[in-house]
């Protein structure tokens, strides 16, 4: 690791590393590996510096080293990331210690590698591929795109899968069945594709898994590749919206009954809001937020059942007709 | 470091666009004969502007910025020649299929030969989606006709064997330290310049290599489980039969085409060399080399490169 003729700032740096093989391990342990490395040496180089020297059981994916594979998503002190993107010095305490865990939301296999296999199947539940309006037989040479229909597709066509948003999802640790930021954001890029002729067939394959628990939180934001998964997401549930697809369910109802109170009103009416979203002749589903109203109305954050519209309400309303936003 | 725009220098017309053993070679002679900054010479992309270099270059500028702290925007990168692709590969016909029946080579592992010596623009892409896909037609139609093909046992059982002996090592060399033993002794005498004397020197190291390997690599993990410890020892495995294929046809093509560069036999030789090599593994030793499959010129005659 030769630098030429420049001063390299040598540590004495401790990788603090998750060990686990699920075919002998019931619970796994932590061995601290001491590597005297450059203190600028990326997490991954630090990793196989140390299988190499020290312990050659230590396993983790990697390929390219230059953050275009996606491989070596790993938990760095608590941040998941591509290793072959951190360099040590940007993620070591005091101590000069570097936690390593695999990626959460998924199964460890053995040390940082994980079953992968839940999330190449919400891929594969996409379609990821194109699925053309007409036959190739209808072009005599290939079929043309222009640069600006294609342009807002280049961002989440840079995503390399390295699953890191999946991992940071807060709402995929609670429900893995959410379809997650990476696939809803690939979605994105066949629903916005001119040449694609089911884009909404796309969006109900979308809906359905459950693409309205995003909650919006921009976890996924750590994105190693700037592919703003949530901005897509945010796009798919406007397409949702304008193609009319699955408008009975909560997800669509609670975000146009956010709007119409707000036209009504000029304001948020939180009990119209529960209704709209819930269903106002949902017996049963209003009957289970039942107590969640009680304890708003106990904290003095339940507005008036009827409310009424704010002096200035037409200023309001002229705003939400002038963005073209749909109502209920 | 003279802020030099070299590459005129050496590709009058072409410049920076021409082909990348000129430019590769171009590089080196700079930092060889001491114009170099830090051991690399300067790409600078500032004239593009930050829209463009934003619009167009985006993954380079965060790859740069990565590895050097620089934006390519602000400060010209400091670069060096790399290895990028690997010229020559696995004998394949038009069709990826390979002198073993049912075993077929497409892509930058296989050799067809379409490009012969040298690593132009577009390359890996004309490799692998023509004959990726003509390979797998192919091997369809192949299929069809062979049925059902069951491995031999014996075969098996020798492979089971051979891995469960690796395994059972108590001690030893690891893999990583005789790959970098490989990389030192390929990147000091099979680089960008070669000349007889360092090519000897190749071979003799890699035969000694191939030997250390055989008679005493030690794979430390043991376990059943992902073990990359094992695969990596599979790849280094390759890793010197590959070098070793190319140094002896390196040291025994006694002249300079595409991106071989011999000091001591600078020029081409269409004479006596434009043939393939086609190298034959041998057990502890250098590589038997076979001349019998000469290129072949059909439309485009051999002329003299100039940029």
């Amino acid at each position: 690791m030769a630098a030429r003729g420049k001063v390299v700032l040598m540590a004495k740096i401790t990788l603090d590393i998750f060990r686990f093989d699920e075919a002998v391990d019931t619970v796994p342990h932590r061995d601290k590996v001491v590597v005297d490395i450059p203190e600028t040496t990326t997490v991954l180089d630090a990793l196989e510096y140390a299988k190499a020297e020290v312990d050659g059981s230590i396993s983790f994916r990697r390929s390219c080293r230059s953050a275009i594979c996606g491989s070596c998503s790993m938990n760095v002190n608590g941040v998941t990331g591509l290793a072959c993107k951190t360099p040590c010095n940007t993620v070591m305490d005091d101590t000069g210690t570097v936690k390593i865990d695999p990626m959460p939301n998924f199964q460890p296999m053995k040390d940082m590698v994980v079953h992968m296999d839940p999330f190449w199947d919400k891929y594969t539940r996409l379609k990821p591929y194109l699925q053309p309006k007409d036959a190739d037989s209808s072009h005599a040479t290939e079929r043309r795109v222009s640069p600006d229909d294609m342009h807002k597709l280049v961002a989440v066509a840079n995503c390399i899968m390295c699953a890191t948003c999946y991992a940071l999802c807060p709402v995929v640790s609670v429900d893995p069945a959410f379809a997650g930021p990476a696939a809803i954001a690939y979605a994105y890029r066949f629903i916005e594709d001119v040449r694609d002729g089911e884009r909404k067939e796309r969006i109900a394959q979308i809906s359905e898994d459950y693409l309205w628990l995003c909650a919006h939180c921009y976890a996924c934001s750590y994105c190693p590749k700037h592919v703003d998964p949530n901005d897509r997401i945010i796009d798919v549930k406007r397409a949702a919206i304008s193609e009319r697809v699955m408008m009975n369910e909560r997800g669509p109802r609670h975000a146009l009954t956010v709007v119409k109170t707000i036209k009504q009103t000029g304001m948020l009416a939180e009990t119209e809001l529960i209704q709209g979203t819930v269903g106002k002749f949902n017996i049963i589903g209003l009957l289970k937020v039942a107590p969640l109203g009680l304890r708003m109305a106990s904290k003095g954050k339940l507005p008036p059942i009827f409310m009424k519209p704010i002096p200035k309400v037409d200023e309001v309303r002229t705003i939400i007709d002038s963005l073209e936003v749909p109502v209920a | 470091s003279l802020g030099e725009r070299f590459m005129f220098k050496y590709a009058p017309n072409k410049g920076e666009l021409a082909s990348r053993d000129v430019v590769s070679r171009a590089e080196w002679t700079e930092i060889l004969e001491g114009r170099g900054v830090d051991g690399c010479v300067l790409l600078d992309m500032r004239h593009l502007g930050r829209e463009k270099i934003l619009e167009r270059l985006p993954q380079i500028r965060e790859l740069a910025l990565d590895a050097t702290g620089k934006d390519a925007i602000d400060e010209p990168i400091p670069i060096l020649p790399g290895a990028h692709y690997t010229m020559g590969g696995i004998e394949a016909d038009l069709n990826g299929a390979t002198r073993i029946p049912g075993v077929y080579a497409a892509g930058e592992c296989a050799c067809i030969s379409v490009h012969g010596a040298n690593r132009l623009g577009g390359n890996s892409l004309l490799d692998t989606i023509v004959f990726g896909a003509r390979s797998a037609a192919h091997a369809v139609e192949y299929i069809k006709t062979v049925g059902e093909v069951k491995p031999s046992e014996r075969t098996l059982q020798h492979e089971r064997d051979r891995v469960a002996d690796l395994l059972s090592r108590t001690g030893g060399t690891r893999a990583p330290k005789i790959r970098q033993k490989m990389n030192e002794t390929m990147s000091a005498n099979t680089f960008i310049f070669r000349n007889e004397a360092q090519l000897e020197t190749a071979v003799k190291d890699l035969v000694a290599i191939r030997n250390e390997f055989d008679q005493g690599v030690y794979v430390m993990d043991k376990s059943k489980t992902f073990n990359t410890d094992l695969v990596s020892a599979f790849e280094t495995d390759f890793l010197i039969d590959v070098s070793l294929a190319l140094a002896t046809g390196a040291l025994h093509r006694k002249e300079s085409r595409g991106a071989q560069a011999r000091t001591d036999f600078p020029d081409r030789d269409d004479e006596n060399w434009m043939v393939h090599t086609l190298a034959f593994r041998q057990d502890g030793a250098a590589p038997k080399l076979d001349y019998s499959r000469k290129a072949k010129i059909t439309k485009w005659q051999p002329e003299v490169r100039s940029y």
